[in-house]
């Protein structure tokens, strides 16, 4: 099979909650190594389709999902991958930073590479540790207590360790959903820095419900309201001149 | 002139009669620890050491104490694992019918009376068996260890939140793996507590023991397929002689009994420490 020049393509998503149609008949191209941010009001399905990209869905019995999501070419829903393979392509990093309170912070990184095999010595566990760090601004703030525990961690820090457990694995693509939401503005600056950074490697996937973020990290931007994508494309397109009266009206903080 | 007001009344009325209720429940817990305290320590004190290691003979009771171990090890032995499992198993799948139907059945066998326990070992090991044994025992003790264990377990497993699931999934990592190397061990201070409240209490069980355990105190036990004793039935035995020598010896042993469960339940239950989020 073909590499696509998109890292997720969606084609006619449909997504039901028992009988609740969260997401509906959504089509959606994400380019590779750009910053894809999907805005909305809360309680719009932003993360719940997010979810379906790595099929974290999966763990929840209610959940259905119709149509397909295909990552590099790959169907991640037919036999073409099986959800673990999927999801360690498919880094993800979440609203609440939570690195594993019980692990140190060199253990939350080891963890995943141990548990898919993605390192074959200690010296490059080690290494990689150090890299993933470095990549995430994380390293000068902790290289001196790798076994210390993330509770000692601020809340801009802890998402950085997260982000860098997420690159350790050398995923292709980053979800980020909301993951500044819960953090100082600082510290959210730091992580919109490295958003900024980071894409050059990586594809990310930001979801938001602050327009303004979007505005400023993303290249692509997609707006979806009670479950339907209402308008995507380039950010600077869909700020200045949007094709939809409601994307106008949520851009200028009409939209309740 | 100090000036009425009826909202501190009636805050500081209120505030006393919680404060007396309160003292109301609390109240037997000291008096029982200070009542077995004061009339267990005399027997303790004037008999000294052959009081823990000696025989019913030596005016000690070393096999009972022996035999509430043994019966605790063995419960712990085969009980702990399995309930384990069926804690992680109520809370992995707590919507699937087998898992409803496990949850809804251990809340009943908690609240089962241990004495029908007692009774089914009986009929399946006794008396096949022909005798009383600390098998049967540890057995009995085992099926009302067990859904406490469980119950703890998936409690304890289910506070963890959802988003930690979500992280180690999201990182490629097994269900199998996330629930033994991620959730467990940051429940752990929940899932250790609760094996200890469980063991603490099938330790100081009576009516169970009755017709499985028997009963053992002129000699240390030997087998596991042959009587034992236990604390809390030397205490039931003891108390039904008229002798106020015997009376005595319960009081000795019931403070022993006190000592074991505070020496056990105090250093634990400080040494797990709470995983900080």
């Amino acid at each position: 099979m073909s590499e696509s020049e998109y890292a997720i393509e969606v084609e006619n998503l449909n997504i039901y909650y028992g009988n609740n149609h969260v997401i509906k008949s959504i089509n959606l191209k994400i380019p590779q190594k750009t910053v894809f941010a999907i805005m909305g009001p809360s309680g719009c399905g932003k993360s719940t389709m997010l979810r379906s990209f790595n099929r974290l869905l999966d763990l929840n019995k209610n959940v259905r999902v119709n149509g397909s999501v295909h990552l590099f070419g790959r169907d991640i829903y037919t036999g073409d991958m099986d959800s673990v393979e999927v999801r360690r392509e498919v880094g993800m990093v979440f609203q609440y930073p939570n690195p594993f309170p019980h692990l140190s912070i060199y253990n939350n990184i080891a963890l995943g590479l141990k548990m898919n095999k993605l390192v074959k010595s200690d010296k490059e566990l080690d290494e990689r540790i150090e890299w993933a760090l470095k990549k995430a601004g994380l390293w000068e703030e902790v290289k001196h207590r790798l076994n210390d525990y993330p509770s000692g961690l601020s809340g801009g820090q802890r998402q950085r360790l997260v982000i860098a457990r997420v690159i350790a694995m050398k995923p292709k693509v980053i979800m980020m959903d909301e993951p500044t939401a819960n953090i100082d503005p600082v510290g959210s600056k730091k992580i919109e820095d490295l958003i900024f950074e980071l894409k050059k490697d990586y594809t990310i996937v930001l979801v938001t419900h602050n327009p303004a973020q979007a505005a400023r990290v993303s290249d692509y931007v997609a707006f979806i309201y009670l479950g339907e994508l209402v308008e995507a494309g380039e950010t600077g397109k869909i700020f200045t001149a949007p094709e939809s009266k409601l994307t106008e009206k949520y851009l200028t903080g009409k939209l309740v | 002139m100090y000036q009425f007001d009826m909202r501190r009344i009636k805050e500081y009325s209120f505030l006393g009669v919680i404060s007396l209720l309160s003292f109301f429940m609390i109240f037997p817990l000291f008096h029982i620890i200070f009542t077995v305290f004061v009339d267990g320590i005399g027997t303790l004190v004037s008999t000294g050491p052959v009081f823990i290691t000696g025989t019913l003979d030596d005016g000690g009771i070393g096999p009972a104490i022996l035999g509430t171990l043994i019966l605790s090890f063995f419960a712990s032995l085969i009980g702990i694992p399995i309930a384990f499992a069926v804690g992680v198993y109520a809370y992995e799948y707590p919507y699937s019918v087998i898992g409803k139907a496990t949850t809804a059945l251990l809340e009943i066998t908690q609240e089962f009376p241990t004495i029908l326990v007692g009774l089914f070992v009986t009929q399946i090991l006794v008396l096949p068996m022909g005798t009383y044994s600390a098998i049967a025992g540890a057995f009995a003790l085992a099926i009302i260890l067990m859904p406490y264990v469980a119950v703890y377990t998936k409690e304890a497993m289910s506070q963890i939140p959802f988003s930690f699931r979500e992280a180690a999934f999201s990182l490629g990592v097994t269900k199998v793996k996330t629930v033994f190397l991620i959730i467990a061990p940051i429940a752990k201070r929940g899932i250790l507590t609760g094996l200890l409240i469980s063991v603490a209490k099938v330790a100081g069980e009576t009516a169970p023991l009755l017709f499985t355990a028997g009963g053992l105190y002129q000699t240390y036990p030997d087998s596991l397929t042959q009587p034992v004793g236990a604390i809390p039935l030397l205490i039931y035995t003891l108390v039904q002689s008229p002798s106020p020598a015997d009376h005595a010896m319960a009081w000795g042993a019931s403070l022993v009994l006190l000592l074991i469960f505070l020496a056990a339940f105090i250093p634990l239950r400080l040494s797990i420490k709470e995983v900080r989020m």
